[in-house]
């Protein structure tokens, strides 16, 4: 069995100490930025990014994956027990997991959100190893004209699946694109869009870009508002779960993994969609809807396991094609090519490894996980303590240092402070900028497999056409723009991701 | 939010795009584009930039057109607070030292609210200047002086 063989390779590589230890610091400091509201997991990544450069590609890539998931296991404590969703993920977690938490039932909830969770998280895992393998087979097949359709693909599918209005969000993957151009052209050696600046010359980083956008932007946004009271309810009594709350929740739990494995792997995906149309999901399955909203245990289970689902199996289309299915896969690619892997559809038989250590030490994470969150679940409480008001300078603070230590350039601070007036513009205008990032990432490699594509067809543009492989993916694109005109898909998206 | 006769959301949006285009039109006129087969360096930068500039027209244009949601007042406080905390760190870090670069970005951030007490804030700063200072330069090696040179 091959698959065994994969599994056992990756576990050899998760189990080693320091990886162990690694994957044990990421889902701690994810399930710390989860409890806090007001620090996503974007901005955490890329300030831990820096300070992986010292570790070996699977550690590195274990931790920030571990802060990526431990996030929506600690999103889910706050909304229970605060009513105040930790993370964009957790927003359904509020509605009927809070309710509980009101009944005098905060344990049951969180228990089991954290068993849907951990059951999610590790059907996940296999879902993950069953599927790389084929796909990485058919990734084999990829020339440059595949490989840059392939990159439309990812990128139109992020936008149109992901929140906010399509059109905004392609002209927001443009903006980044024209951001990834800058620096010294590879091909010419000529210097594009620096102004003369020296710093330029490599090409923007996109560490100080998605500190600025996503976390300061966010910051002086959330100041704004007026400063809301945090009382953590009640205490937590019983955290066992009678078995009649198991019994209930667990077709719950399962249909949330089915559901959150399937969108995590759509570009886009990510972590909004799964919990949401989990809930609408178990709603309409209730033999009496009524009782959601008002406590229901399938309001939590379904979700939580959703969420978690699909925050692990959005990692499918970056292990096996190199394409990053939201903004934090974005930064993994990133910090990918920081240690010198090139990532793309060759990434699996180049370095099983590291794919299959990332793999199985998210099983290894989920573990922990439960381990950190349920005995431990006080400490995180206490952490909800701490006022906004000695937070959020903190996090700048610590914003300033890492991008400075990106590559130990003062230029990197003042772009961090420019793109933080641009997050903050954004905000206010209602754009989401989650599509900038991603098309800065990928934008030096769509133009790379542009060019050698269209030396490959001597400038002929009809190349893309005429290859099967990338004829079908372009065919794929050309359906999600045309569905996204239809008026009647149009209200069912607007209708979805409203609920 | 309140309503207003045009859509200031998209016109804003499509005014930042539009000047984007047209700053990278002119900071690249002098690349050479070449074509298809074998591209200039200016050759993407131009296609990309059109394509903002007609994204551009068309949210300037839907802005204007149609009525829409204006934009919640711009409150200055925290906004500079914010900005100018980075800017004070990017201008002390390596002059003065992360540990006095630390207090004063800190005690600027602090500004954005008006939650904030001195003396808590003073404090804070100082803590959190210590734990950056042992946890960015003592562990990880950050190569930043602590120090005025």
């Amino acid at each position: 069995m091959e698959l065994f063989d994969n599994l056992l390779m990756g576990l050899s590589t998760a189990l080693q100490l320091n990886n162990l230890i690694f994957c044990l610091i990421g889902v701690v400091i994810g399930t710390a930025i989860g409890v806090l509201p007001g620090i996503g997991p974007i901005p955490t990544v890329a300030l831990l990014l820096p300070f992986t450069f010292g570790l070996s590609p699977a550690s590195a890539m274990i931790m920030l994956a571990g802060i990526f998931y431990g996030a929506q296991y600690g999103g889910s404590t706050t909304a229970i027990l605060v009513n105040v969703p930790g993370e964009t993920s957790s927003v359904v977690t509020c509605i009927d997991g809070h309710e509980m938490a009101k009944q005098g039932r905060a344990g049951t909830a969180l228990a089991i959100a954290a068993i849907a969770s951990f059951f999610a998280g590790t059907m996940a895992t296999i879902v993950i190893a069953v599927l790389s393998v084929p796909l990485s087979v058919l990734a084999l097949k990829f020339t440059a004209v595949e490989y840059f359709s392939l990159l439309v693909l990812g990128l139109i599918a992020a936008v149109v699946l992901a929140h906010g209005s399509v059109a905004k969000s392609l002209a927001m993957v443009l903006l980044g694109l024209l951001l990834g151009l800058v620096g010294i052209d590879v091909s010419s050696g000529v210097a594009r869009m620096t102004f003369g600046i020296a710093a330029l010359s490599d090409g923007l980083d996109f560490v100080p870009i998605a500190m600025g956008l996503f976390g300061l932007g966010e910051i002086i946004a959330n100041l704004e508002r007026p400063a809301e009271r945090r009382v953590v309810s009640q205490s937590i009594r019983s955290l066992i779960p009678s078995w009649t709350d198991l019994r209930a929740a667990f077709p719950a739990v399962v249909r949330g993994t089915a559901l959150g494995s399937v969108l995590g792997v759509l570009p886009g995906g990510g972590a909004a969609l799964p919990p949401f149309s989990s809930y609408a999901l178990e709603k309409k399955l209730a033999r009496d809807p009524s009782r959601f909203g008002k406590g229901a245990i399938e309001g939590v289970a379904g979700p939580e396991a959703a969420n978690n689902a699909g925050a692990q199996t959005s990692f499918i289309p970056l292990l096996t094609l190199g394409i990053p299915a939201n903004a934090l896969m974005a930064l993994m690619i990133g910090a990918l090519m920081m240690q010198g892997i090139q990532p793309g559809p060759q990434i699996m038989t180049e370095q099983p490894k590291l794919v299959w250590g990332v793999i199985a030490s998210m099983w290894v994470g989920n573990l922990m996980l439960l381990v950190i969150n349920l005995p431990l679940i006080g400490l995180w409480v206490s952490m909800l303590k701490i006022p906004y008001r000695l937070l959020f300078p903190a996090i700048v603070l610590f914003c300033c240092i890492g991008t400075y230590g990106i590559a130990n350039s003062l230029f990197n601070v003042w772009l961090m402070m420019g793109c933080a007036l641009i997050g903050y513009f954004f905000i206010k205008i209602g754009v989401e900028p989650a599509p900038l990032l991603l098309g800065l990432v990928l934008g030096p490699q769509l133009e790379e497999n542009f060019r050698r594509a269209m030396l490959i067809a001597d400038g002929d543009f009809t190349v893309f056409l005429s290859r099967p492989i990338s004829a079908v993916i372009l065919a794929v694109v050309a359906a999600l723009l045309l569905a996204m005109l239809s008026p009647a898909i149009l209200r069912t998206r607007k209708e979805a991701l409203a609920e | 939010m309140t309503r207003s006769r045009i859509d200031l959301q998209d016109l804003l949006f499509g005014l930042f795009l539009v000047a984007v285009a047209t700053g990278t039109l002119v900071a690249t006129r002098n690349l050479t584009v070449g074509h298809a087969a074998d591209m200039g360096p200016g050759y993407m930068p131009r296609v990309v930039a059109l394509a903002l500039m007609a994204f551009g027209v068309f949210f300037t244009g839907r802005g204007l057109w149609r009525a829409g949601r204006g934009i919640a007042p711009v409150q200055l406080r925290p906004l500079l607070a914010i900005l100018a905390s980075v800017g004070v760190f990017a201008l002390t870090a390596e002059r003065l030292g992360l540990a006095i670069a630390s207090v004063a970005a800190v005690m600027l951030a602090s500004v954005a609210t008006r939650e904030g007490r001195l003396v808590e804030t003073v404090a804070f700063a100082v803590v959190l200047s210590g734990a950056a200072v042992l946890l960015f330069v003592k562990l990880l090696g950050l190569p930043i002086p602590i120090w005025p040179r």
